[in-house]
Order: C-alpha cells, then sequence, then structure tokens
C-alpha cells in the first residue's frame, strides 16, 4: 500500500491530479447539495450536455486552451440557462421540459461540430476526462472557480436556502428573486466547466450529484448536508484516481463516479435516512 | 390613528379578466381583516398585490405612515418543501434574515429571539427537529414562529388553518390576538365562517366581479354570501337558520 501511493506520488501529474480534484472537491460539493435539494439533479446533467456546443466551438476555434474552454463553455451554458427560464416565464412549457429541448439542440450542435472537425479531437479524453490533461493553466481554472464559488456561496447561502425551501417566501421578500436562481445557474455552468477536464462532459454531474444525494441519506440539516457531501466527494476523488491509476487504462472520470457510487449505494444501504432508516415518504410528505 | 394600508379604487385581473373592481378600505392598527370568497374570487391574488408580486389593473394601494421595512406573510404550502434539511429554529430564524451577517452565525440576541417565537407558536421543544419529522399543525406553528420574527405591522396570512387541527387553530388564533394587541394589523384569507365572525373585526368579501369591505358582521350576511357566490341559497339559509335582520348573525 505504501509503495503504492510513493509509486504514484512520483508522478507530478498524479500529484496535480491530487491537488486539483481536491479543490475541485471543495468547490462542486455545495453547487451539488443545492442541485440535489432544489430538485434539479436532472437538470445538472442536461446542463453538462448544454456546455458542448461551446466547449467544441472554443476548441475548435482556439484549440485546447481554458480560455477558449471556459468562454465558450459559459455562453452556451449560460445561453442555455437564461432562455430555459425565458421559455419557462413566457410560455406553456415548464422548465424541466425547456431545458429538455434545448439541451439537446445543444447537444446536437456540439456533436454536429465535434464530428465534422475530425479526429483532431481527443474524442476519449473529451467525454470522459484524462488526469493526464491537469496543466497549470487548469490548475489555476479550478482555484479561480473554487474561489468564486466559495465566496459566492457564503453570500448567498442564506437567500438561497430560502429560495429552496420556500421559494414563495423568498419572493415576498426581495426584489429580484431571479438574481439568486441565475446566480446558482451561473456557479453550476463555471463548476462543470472547471470539472470538464479531470471528469469528461459525460462525468462531471457525477461527482456533483452522487456525493450530495450520498450525503442526503445521512444529514437533518443543511450544515451536514454541505459538510459530508465535500467528504464524500473527496473520497469518491481520491480513491478514484488511484483505481484509475492501478488500472491504467481506466480513464478518470468513470472511476471517480464509480467510488461515488458505491458510496451513494452504502448510503442508501445504511443511512438513517436511507433504506434502513426510519424515513418514510409515506407516513410524511 | 392612520391605517397602516389605504387602498383606493382597486381592481385585480389577469389579462382580459377581471377578478373585481372599485375596492376601497383602509386597514388600522390593532384590526383583523378577513379576506372571504369562492375559488378564484382573488384572495390570493390580493394578498399577492398588497406583498407587490403582482400588479393591479388599476387603483391604488397608499402607506400613509410609510410603506413596512418588513410585511409578515404566511403563504399557502403548496411549493413548500418539507425535505428541506433544516431544523424547526432555522425555518424561525428566517423571518429575521435581512439583518444577518452572511459570514456569521446568528448572535445571541437573534437566537433568544427565536426562542420566543417558537414559545409563543408553541413548539419550543420541537426547536431542533428538521422539518420532514413535523405533523401539518407542528409546521404550520413553525411558520407562525417564522412571521412572529418578522416583527412586522402589517401581517398577511393565506389560509392559516387549512390543514391543522381545531386545538392548533385555537393556539394559532391566540397568537393572531396577540398581534392585534399589539397593535399590529392582520389580514388573513379564511373559509371558515365562524372563526371569521368570532375574531376578525372587518371582512372583505370577493366574488362574482364585486369587493365588499365593512365590519365582519355587517359583510357576512347571507344576502351577501349568495349574491357574491360564495355559498347557494339553500346552505345560507341553513347556515343563517332562526336569523331574520337580513341574515347578520
Amino acid at each position: 500500500m505504501f509503495d503504492l501511493l510513493s509509486e504514484m506520488f512520483n508522478y507530478a501529474f498524479m500529484r496535480r491530479a491530487f491537488v486539483v480534484t481536491t479543490i475541485l472537491s471543495a468547490s462542486v460539493a455545495p453547487v451539488g447539495a443545492f442541485l440535489v435539494l432544489r430538485r434539479l439533479s436532472l437538470a445538472g446533467e442536461a446542463m453538462a450536455h448544454a456546455i458542448t456546443p461551446g466547449v467544441v466551438i472554443g476548441f475548435v476555434t482556439a484549440g485546447l486552451s481554458v480560455m477558449s474552454l471556459l468562454f465558450g463553455g459559459l455562453i452556451a451554458g449560460l445561453g442555455v440557462a437564461v432562455l430555459t427560464a425565458y421559455l419557462a416565464r413566457n410560455t406553456i412549457l415548464r422548465s424541466d421540459a425547456s431545458l429538455a429541448s434545448l439541451y439537446l439542440i445543444a447537444l446536437a450542435i456540439g456533436i454536429f461540430i465535434l464530428s465534422a472537425a475530425g479526429s483532431a479531437v481527443p474524442l476519449k479524453s473529451f467525454l470522459f476526462g484524462s488526469i493526464l490533461g491537469v496543466d497549470d493553466a487548469s490548475m489555476i481554472l479550478v482555484g479561480g472557480v473554487a474561489t468564486v464559488t466559495l465566496v459566492t456561496f457564503a453570500l448567498i447561502l442564506r437567500p438561497l436556502i430560502m429560495s429552496t425551501c420556500d421559494p414563495v417566501f423568498f419572493e415576498s421578500q426581495v426584489k429580484r428573486p431571479w438574481i439568486v436562481d441565475q446566480g446558482f445557474m451561473f456557479l453550476l455552468v463555471l463548476n462543470l466547466l472547471a470539472a470538464f477536464k479531470t471528469l469528461g462532459t459525460l462525468m462531471a454531474v457525477g461527482l456533483m450529484i452522487l456525493p450530495a444525494t450520498a450525503a442526503r441519506y445521512w444529514s437533518g440539516t443543511i450544515t451536514a448536508q454541505l459538510g459530508l457531501g465535500f467528504i464524500f466527494s473527496l473520497l469518491s476523488c481520491w480513491l478514484g484516481l488511484t483505481l484509475s491509476y492501478v488500472l491504467p487504462e481506466t480513464p478518470s472520470g468513470p472511476a471517480i463516479v464509480l467510488v461515488a457510487g458505491a458510496i451513494f449505494v452504502l448510503s442508501a444501504l445504511f443511512g438513517p435516512l436511507g433504506l434502513r432508516g426510519r424515513f418514510s415518504a409515506t407516513k410524511r410528505p | 390613528m392612520p391605517p397602516v394600508v389605504s387602498i383606493e379604487n382597486l381592481s385585480l385581473g389577469f389579462g382580459d379578466v377581471t377578478l373585481f373592481d372599485g375596492l376601497n378600505c383602509d386597514v388600522k392598527p390593532g384590526s383583523i381583516l378577513a379576506v372571504v370568497g369562492a375559488n378564484g374570487s382573488g384572495k390570493s391574488t390580493f394578498v399577492k398585490t398588497l406583498l407587490g408580486l403582482q400588479s393591479p389593473m388599476n387603483g391604488r394601494i397608499e402607506w400613509p405612515t410609510g410603506k413596512p421595512a418588513e410585511i409578515g406573510y404566511l403563504a399557502q404550502l403548496t411549493e413548500f418543501d418539507r425535505r428541506f434539511p433544516i431544523r424547526v429554529r432555522d425555518l424561525a430564524a428566517m423571518g429575521a434574515w435581512q439583518g444577518f451577517n452572511p459570514f456569521a452565525g446568528l448572535n445571541k440576541t437573534t437566537r433568544n429571539r427565536v426562542d420566543a417565537a417558537l414559545e409563543m407558536a408553541g413548539i419550543l421543544d420541537l426547536a431542533d427537529q428538521p422539518l420532514h419529522t413535523l405533523s401539518g399543525g407542528q409546521l404550520q406553528r413553525a411558520l407562525f414562529s417564522r412571521v412572529i420574527m418578522q416583527d412586522a405591522p402589517l401581517i398577511l396570512l393565506d389560509e392559516p388553518f387549512s390543514a391543522v387541527d381545531q386545538y392548533t387553530e385555537q393556539h394559532l388564533l391566540s397568537v393572531i390576538e396577540t398581534w392585534q394587541s399589539e397593535g399590529r394589523a392582520v389580514i388573513m384569507v379564511l373559509h371558515d365562517l365562524s372563526a371569521v365572525l368570532d375574531h376578525c373585526t372587518h371582512a372583505l368579501l370577493l366574488g362574482n366581479g364585486r369587493a365588499s369591505f365593512g365590519t365582519a358582521n355587517d359583510i357576512l350576511t347571507s344576502d351577501r354570501l349568495v349574491a357574491q357566490g360564495y355559498m347557494s341559497s339553500s346552505q345560507a339559509s341553513w347556515m343563517f337558520r332562526g336569523q331574520t335582520n337580513g341574515g347578520k348573525r
């Protein structure tokens, strides 16, 4: 065990991967917790697909640089988020149906451009992530995103809790309630982009949702939910990276998400609000 | 004493549909106004208009003593997430959130105020329970404690007793009467006419495009309740049986 660790940490790319996923865990844990609590778990997945065309266009026009990824992804993600909110407010479609329609269009555009660009695109690392891809610029991106995310969360935590738990009351309290909703979507897109290099577009949401849903089985308070979500996220990254090192052909993204999945299954089985606990949706609404 | 809110020639509706028009009423400190009406007559819309969440079609809402910084509000529970992981005391504290430091916990004064609010609502013993363990009545008490924390001169309650038992309703009515004695104005949407007649000073009856405002006894007559579509004439004659003064109770 010790030999494995010392051998693994001899490689600079592994050291970088551990550092970057540790910071990433601190950043994605609160976003994941509120995705779950706001009943947006599937919307998070949809948003991960929605950023694809922006990321691909950024890649095709400016190469696989952090800035092209960031700007392309932000424009596509926020574009879809704003259009979804607009359609939900002004047409008969609810936000889930609007988002589903728009992300499918965005995903198709992304794959269309990706295919047209030919073999120059490293498709596997694009979809599943690659720990080898963590360069200095990626580390700065993840560090920057984590800083913005944690400071913003400190500022909007109480309004976010209120708008999630009791949206009608929250709307009665503030003049522009949409700022919190759209601010949260901005953090979601930002964190998806930060998770993109290590986890890939298909798996980026996994590190947000699974630790958060697993934590939900253990926690009766928001503080416990946020803290446990971070710990589970961290464990998933560390064990997942080790797994992907031991099995060299395994991409890091699925390995990390599989460990998170195992934590979820154990939590569902043994958590006090899980299958063996006393919570019952038929007894309490 | 000047009214907390003064409503002049108010019309409410959506698009081409007018719910009611021409409402004039003053709500004074220490009064309890019941808003009564059939489903879809505009009761919740009226409450949301006072909160500024919806715009009137016509008319004005004036605040003679200045618009209150805080309006106490208890909405219907349609969008409330009862599985959200917070404790009862956290829900109560939400009522005073605007004054909190985002980078710090609650100070001792606020924590004491939360305890006092929970005590007044009769659920201090449940302070550390997560919300999902509460019954409907306990949750409504917790939401009342949040309104208490808002410490507002005007309090709006939208169907506050729709999911609670008689015992809880009595307790919550005593809380409302405490607010009245403290000089706060309370406006609440109610369906229970006997509670309106026993506890409310004024009533606003909505229905069939009209809005009638006055003292509870003057407004809730069988003639008006039938004319404004709140109940059928046979229901009214059963409810007001034995009364001959135009249906006044």
